[in-house]
């Protein structure tokens, strides 16, 4: 693949740089709250794992355990407290908000448990919107909102506003807009904490559809029957990993 | 399922230049939109947000368009000599009234002596002309029809040329009816509409004051000042006026010079050769008035210039009031959308998207505010003209919208800076 031009970001850390076909390493990252009074609330506390490009794998552990944190490190929300963490051989864990933004805008897709779309727009324009802030134009826009919401199979509900869908429906809608700036990553965190089991079968038979398409995918959840879709499992316990284990 | 695959290989570098300069236009558009859809969905809350600047900008254009419409006004009927006319009269017009009872007591009348004299020893004027009028104002009749309070004219031929008069039909009083003192006059809009609807007026003879007279001549019609019509005028030769009316009037004496610059050494010569002719001495003032549009419009200005200073301090008050309105609406508005400011930079929304959506909302609020004003005041505006006189001019309308938006622009950057640096972390996790 193209690979081979990528270059480290920075001399020092040329040894360190992850080979080709690593998508995400990270290394002994920490993540501390501080609550005043000189106590300090580790999220996470030296997670290091490495994640290679069409893999599906599921963060699981109970509340609590640091899943989430990890996830919006990994998502680029959030910037950790130290260690390092390379997305596609670059060193994300220095950069400034805007490049982070970018990051987020061009190599992340999020799928939240809560849908997270914006109540007042229309399906086909919460799609749009990573497009927006990439800045594709407007007729270009369209097309690829509307394939991205061809493939969850809602092209025909396209001008109907958040409130008007079902919870599936919903999260389809969040998934196109994930999809549709075609992300390094999909991000899920508990994308069926919020839905029946039905509808949540649903929205894992489409999330196994986009890994065979080749996506990568990274699911954060606490129930093992979601897990089970993974291909790998990380155990996250006190904000240290516990176990990683591939599952087929 | 070959629609989903897609090999995500990015290589891309950090912000290449040309997609970024290109994302900001498409994100401004996105901010403009939104703007748009908040105003429309907050319809009450955006009026009583941008009453403070609906305010401020009506108070501007209004009291603007009354001053103009007064200037105009001034322009048209006092200052509007023509171009690069001065007057010579008995009294300057621009004086204080006590000025002018001073001058009443001592200036002496422009007599036709004075006229002839300055018409032969004057070097390099392009016109020069003399006019006079009845103290009381004439009665005009045309076979029984009667119209009172008419303006009785003597004119020189020439005042064709410098006046505001313009001829419509026949002709201006010429020099062989100045020379031969002939009973003939050019009759104003109004009087042609009064005694002739339907006939041709050249030709007829109308009695002015008890005296016939025939109309030579119809104005194009003038308009209406202060609601007072200015085509009510009979114009005769100024000769005629002397044998009929009055034999020595006191005269307005026009000079009109060839360019602006020649016209102040034209009113410096004049000058001159009035205080040589009337004897003045160095140390005396003029007993007569030179009276140009520049001079009457200069006093003019100066006292408009302070009406419009206390305008623009009461206009600043209301802004800064507006704008802080304006201000703690998008304070408010930025707390209420935490969780949707969240939701856009988790896709990518970078400070400057988010700083500039507020703002371009902060600004079309106010923007909105000012063309609301701009309506207001031009409805405003139309009333005041039915009493007394305004005109609204581009420009107030323009610094109207200027202003507005520039204030929802500056108190608008606190409120858009603090949401674009609000984390993206933590500003999803409010609860919408």
């Amino acid at each position: 693949m193209a690979m081979g031009t990528q270059v480290a970001p920075s001399s020092t850390q040329e040894s360190m740089t992850p080979p080709v076909g690593v998508m995400i390493r990270t290394e002994d990252l920490w993540k501390t709250y501080d609550m005043g009074e000189a106590i300090a609330v580790h999220a996470l506390s030296g997670v290091t794992f490495e994640l290679e490009r069409g893999e599906y794998v599921a963060i699981m552990g109970p509340s609590g355990s640091g899943k989430s944190t990890l996830m919006n490190l990994i998502g680029c929300l959030d910037t950790p407290t130290s260690g390092k963490y390379w997305l596609n051989g670059r060193l994300v864990s220095e950069l400034s908000d805007d490049e982070l933004a970018y990051i987020r805008n061009k190599d992340i897709g999020f799928v939240f448990q809560t849908f997270n779309l914006l109540s007042r727009a229309s399906a086909l324009h919460n799609v749009e919107l990573p497009l927006v802030y990439s800045g594709v134009p407007a007729k270009e826009r369209l097309e690829k909102a509307q394939e991205a919401l061809r493939k969850v199979d809602l092209i025909e509900r396209m001008y109907h506003k958040p409130n008007e869908l079902s919870g599936g429906q919903r999260q389809r809608v969040a998934i196109a807009r994930a999809l549709v700036n075609s992300p390094s990553i999909i991000l899920a965190d508990e994308p069926t904490g919020n839905l029946d089991s039905a509808t949540g079968e649903e929205i894992m038979s489409l999330f196994e559809r986009l890994y065979e398409g080749g996506n990568t995918i990274v699911l954060v959840t606490h129930e093992h029957d979601i897990a089970a879709h993974a291909h790998r499992i990380i155990h996250v316990r006190d904000g240290k990993i516990e176990r990683d284990e591939t599952v087929k | 399922m070959a629609v989903l695959s897609q090999p995500q290989v990015h290589l891309h570098e950090l912000s290449p230049r040309v997609g970024r300069r290109a994302g900001v236009w498409v994100a401004s558009r996105e901010a403009f939109w939104i703007a748009l859809e908040t105003l429309r969905t907050h319809k009450l809350r955006s009026f009583l947000t941008l009453l403070g600047v609906v305010i401020a900008t009506t108070t501007l254009i209004v009291v603007m368009s009354v001053i103009n419409g007064m200037n105009l006004y001034i322009a048209d009927h006092f200052a509007n000599l023509g171009t690069n006319v001065f007057i010579l009269f008995q009294f300057n017009w621009t004086t204080s009234w006590e000025a002018y009872l001073k001058a009443l007591r001592r200036n002496k009348a422009i007599r036709i002596e004075d006229f002839e004299f300055l018409h032969d020893n004057l070097k390099g004027y392009k016109n020069i002309g003399a006019s006079a009028g009845l103290g009381g104002e004439a009665e005009v009749k045309y076979k029984g029809h009667l119209m009172p309070e008419v303006n009785l004219a003597a004119e020189t031929p020439n005042m064709i040329d410098i006046g505001q008069a313009k001829v419509e039909s026949g002709r201006y009083i010429n020099d062989t009816d100045y020379r031969h003192e002939s009973m003939v006059c050019f009759i104003g809009h109004d009087l042609a509409d009064e005694f002739f609807p339907s006939l041709d007026p050249i030709d007829k003879e109308i009695n002015v004051s008890g005296i016939p007279f025939r109309v030579i001549g119809v104005a194009a019609r003038i308009g209406t000042t202060f609601g007072e019509s200015q085509d009510k005028f009979v114009q005769i030769p100024l000769t005629t006026f002397q044998k009929v009316f009055m034999a020595r009037p006191n005269l307005a004496v026009s000079v009109q010079a060839w360019d602006a610059q020649q016209m102040m050494l034209l009113e410096d010569a004049v000058r001159a050769m009035m205080r040589a002719r009337r004897h003045i001495p160095y140390q005396e003032d003029d007993n007569f008035g030179i009276n140009a549009s520049d001079t009457i419009m200069a006093m003019w200005h100066q006292l408009t210039a302070s009406i419009f200073a206390v305008t623009v301090g009461i206009v600043a008050v209301f802004m800064v009031v507006g704008g802080i309105v304006i201000m703690n609406i998008m304070l408010a508005s930025v707390t209420e959308r935490t969780h949707e400011i969240g939701i856009r930079k988790s896709l990518g929304a970078r400070r400057r998207d988010i700083l500039m959506q507020f703002i371009i909302e902060a600004s079309l609020i106010a923007l909105a505010g000012g063309a609301i004003g701009v309506l207001l005041s031009l409805v405003i505006s139309k009333g005041v003209n039915v009493f007394f006189t305004s005109s609204v001019p581009l420009s107030a309308v323009l610094v109207g919208l200027f202003l507005s938006t520039a204030v929802g622009l500056f108190f608008g950057i606190y409120p858009a800076s603090k949401a674009a640096n609000l984390e993206p972390i933590e500003a999803l996790r409010t609860e919408a």
